[in-house]
């Protein structure tokens, strides 16, 4: 069974006087230990499409499924619940708090969860993307790189299904963008967990599964 | 810095909030001291007032306490027989009754002329403060001459005073009051000594200015029947109008100092709109990877509050300096600070400033935390 499921999903936002169709009955899935890219012009509709698989937006019309339940018409506070337990989100500019060290962003999710203490799955996380002696290093005092493996080890702290990355080697180099992808592919396959990327890198189509491309907000 | 975020970090409200304002000192240094600046003027105008009070209070002493009773409108002796005495024994029943009879004279020893009020008086005790000798509670022989007339009359313990062609010996210096009517001369003789068979007034000490003034009714409605033969009067009244009017003072000085908080609870908004506009889309991130929107309301209020905190603390400090120098000056005694009376001043500025700063950090707290995350990740 698919983690993550899209089923006829419309979202319709108004601007102005017009109202504009961003997604146009968009049917997607993404499965346990895959990678699934998708790729589009701007202004296809992908940034929409990502807020909608990320449970950061609700569709206007059609089903979005996380885990076989149907979460398109959740309220905020559970959407949160949802985001927080089950997604795991890497940005294109890492998103890491300045004022946190490595290991406390990397725990941040589950900071205000007094019930578990996710500490060393922090620790074991940063040394598994390779930062285990960089643990107590603030983002300012990290590479590029650096930071965006913290940011990986933060999307997979309160064990996600799914993991959502918008852009993430967009601000790396071609080198750097490489080992961060085969860490990412590498940890699909311990977690068991689905990872949708969107992007415009021809480079991490390499290292997909399956990629699918939003025209026009359809999927072709 | 680190080592109370360290301490915090299982309080992740106060650890972010905290660390959050570790991130502009500045910032958070200047809105602060607003908050400072707010509680020393709430705290140091309470306290002035609360000087003012101590100081009033101190001055009219227990002049409140004490009831005057005298001839009435109606009282056609103009003085009060022995039976009207014994009456108003009868009201007043765990209070000294002090009658006393008046006369004046001139004074001339030793080169000197001095003109004195003479009073007659058994319990002198009740009456008079001594500096040298004694005030007797039953005086059947001797003086009591005030400290300033003796000075200028060269005159010492055991020196003799002549009225009405009888010595008296000097027991007993009384002190010159600061209070009102203490400049004058004055006489104390044995109630023997003075002519009258009536009494001028009684003097009843009471315990304190409520009791006098119950029983100034008390005895009023006693020996007030059809006419006005007595008229029993006291202080306490006019000591409940000053602290009323000292009351009202101390409320508008402190109204003043509040202003100044709610100018400062103004920069607190300023500065956490300012700062959650800036961290927009860092709290986008937060709120994407599942911080709730209570968690990051009570961050966000968290900072707002150790603004007041911070402020309030350096303001009660600050304060207190302040307190310490005007009891020295207008009280003399710089620790009266410490008393609930004037301290209060500081408790109150310090939960002024916190309650005006969590008030302050409300709109935008509640506005960070509304933010949809699609909208603010956008930036």
């Amino acid at each position: 069974m698919s983690i993550l499921e899209l089923e006829g999903v419309v979202k319709r936002y108004r601007s102005g006087a017009e109202t504009v169709e961003a997604l146009k009955g968009v049917n997607f899935h993404a499965d346990r230990g895959e990678m699934v890219t998708v790729i589009g012009p701007s202004g296809s509709g992908k940034s929409t499409m990502l807020n909608m698989t990320g449970l950061l937006d609700t569709p206007t019309e059609g089903t979005v499924r996380l885990d076989g339940q149907d979460v398109s018409r959740l309220s905020e506070d559970e959407l949160t619940e949802k985001r927080r337990s089950g997604i795991g989100f890497v940005f294109q500019d890492f998103h890491l708090l300045p004022m946190l060290t490595a290991v406390e962003n990397v725990e941040l999710p589950s900071l205000w969860d007094t019930s578990v203490d996710r500490h060393d799955r922090a620790i074991d996380l940063l040394e598994r993307v390779g930062l285990g002696d960089r643990l107590d290093h603030r983002p300012s005092e990290l590479s590029g790189g650096q930071q965006q493996r913290v940011a990986i080890a933060r999307a997979l702290i309160n064990e996600p299904k799914i993991v959502l990355a918008d852009e993430p080697t967009g601000n790396l180099d071609q080198e750097t963008a490489r080992t961060i992808l085969a860490e990412l592919t590498r940890l699909k396959e311990e977690e068991n967990i689905a990872i949708v990327v969107v992007t415009h890198d021809d480079l991490l189509i390499e290292y997909a599964d399956r990629t699918v491309e939003l025209v026009d907000g359809v999927i072709r | 810095m680190s080592r109370i975020a360290g301490a915090l970090w299982r309080y992740p409200s106060l650890s972010m909030a905290w660390r959050n304002l570790g991130r502009n000192r500045v910032r958070t240094g200047l809105a602060s001291l607003g908050v400072v600046i707010g509680v020393v003027a709430i705290a140091s105008l309470g306290m002035a007032g609360a000087a003012l009070q101590y100081q009033a209070s101190q001055d009219l002493g227990g002049l409140a306490d004490e009831v005057t009773v005298s001839p009435g409108e109606d009282n056609v002796e103009g003085a009060l027989t022995p039976a009207q005495v014994d009456a108003i024994r009868d009201v007043v029943t765990d209070a000294p009754v002090v009658p006393q009879k008046t006369d004046s004279t001139v004074l001339r020893e030793n080169g000197g002329v001095v003109r004195v009020s003479v009073t007659g008086v058994t319990n002198a005790a009740a009456l008079y403060d001594v500096s040298e000798g004694e005030a007797p509670e039953r005086l059947q022989s001797g003086a009591l001459l005030d400290e300033t007339t003796a000075a200028e009359l060269d005159l010492g313990l055991g020196d003799p005073v002549e009225y009405r062609e009888q010595l008296y010996r000097v027991r007993g210096l009384i002190e010159t009051s600061g209070g009102f009517g203490g400049g004058a001369g004055r006489l104390v003789l044995p109630v023997a000594a003075l002519p009258d068979q009536n009494y001028a007034t009684v003097s009843v000490m009471a315990a304190d200015g409520a009791e006098a003034t119950r029983l100034a009714e008390a005895i009023e409605d006693r020996l007030n029947e059809r006419e006005r033969v007595v008229s029993a009067t006291t202080l306490a009244d006019i000591q409940a109008q000053i602290e009323s009017f000292l009351g009202t003072l101390n409320l508008a000085l402190f109204g003043i100092g509040s202003i100044s908080l709610v100018v400062a609870s103004v920069a607190i908004l300023n500065v956490m709109l300012m700062s959650t506009v800036e961290r927009r889309g860092e709290i986008g991130v937060l709120r994407a990877v599942g911080i709730r929107r209570s968690e990051v309301l009570r961050m966000i209020l968290a900072e707002a509050a150790f603004l007041g905190v911070i402020g309030g603390l350096a303001g009660v400090v600050l304060s207190l300096g302040v307190g310490l120098a005007l009891f020295q000056v207008l009280v003399g005694d710089a620790t009266l600070v410490f008393a609930w009376q004037s301290a209060r001043y500081l408790a109150l500025g310090f939960a002024f400033a916190v309650f005006a700063s969590l008030l302050s950090g409300l709109y935008p707290a509640w506005k960070a935390a509304n933010d949809r995350p699609v909208d603010s990740l956008r930036g």
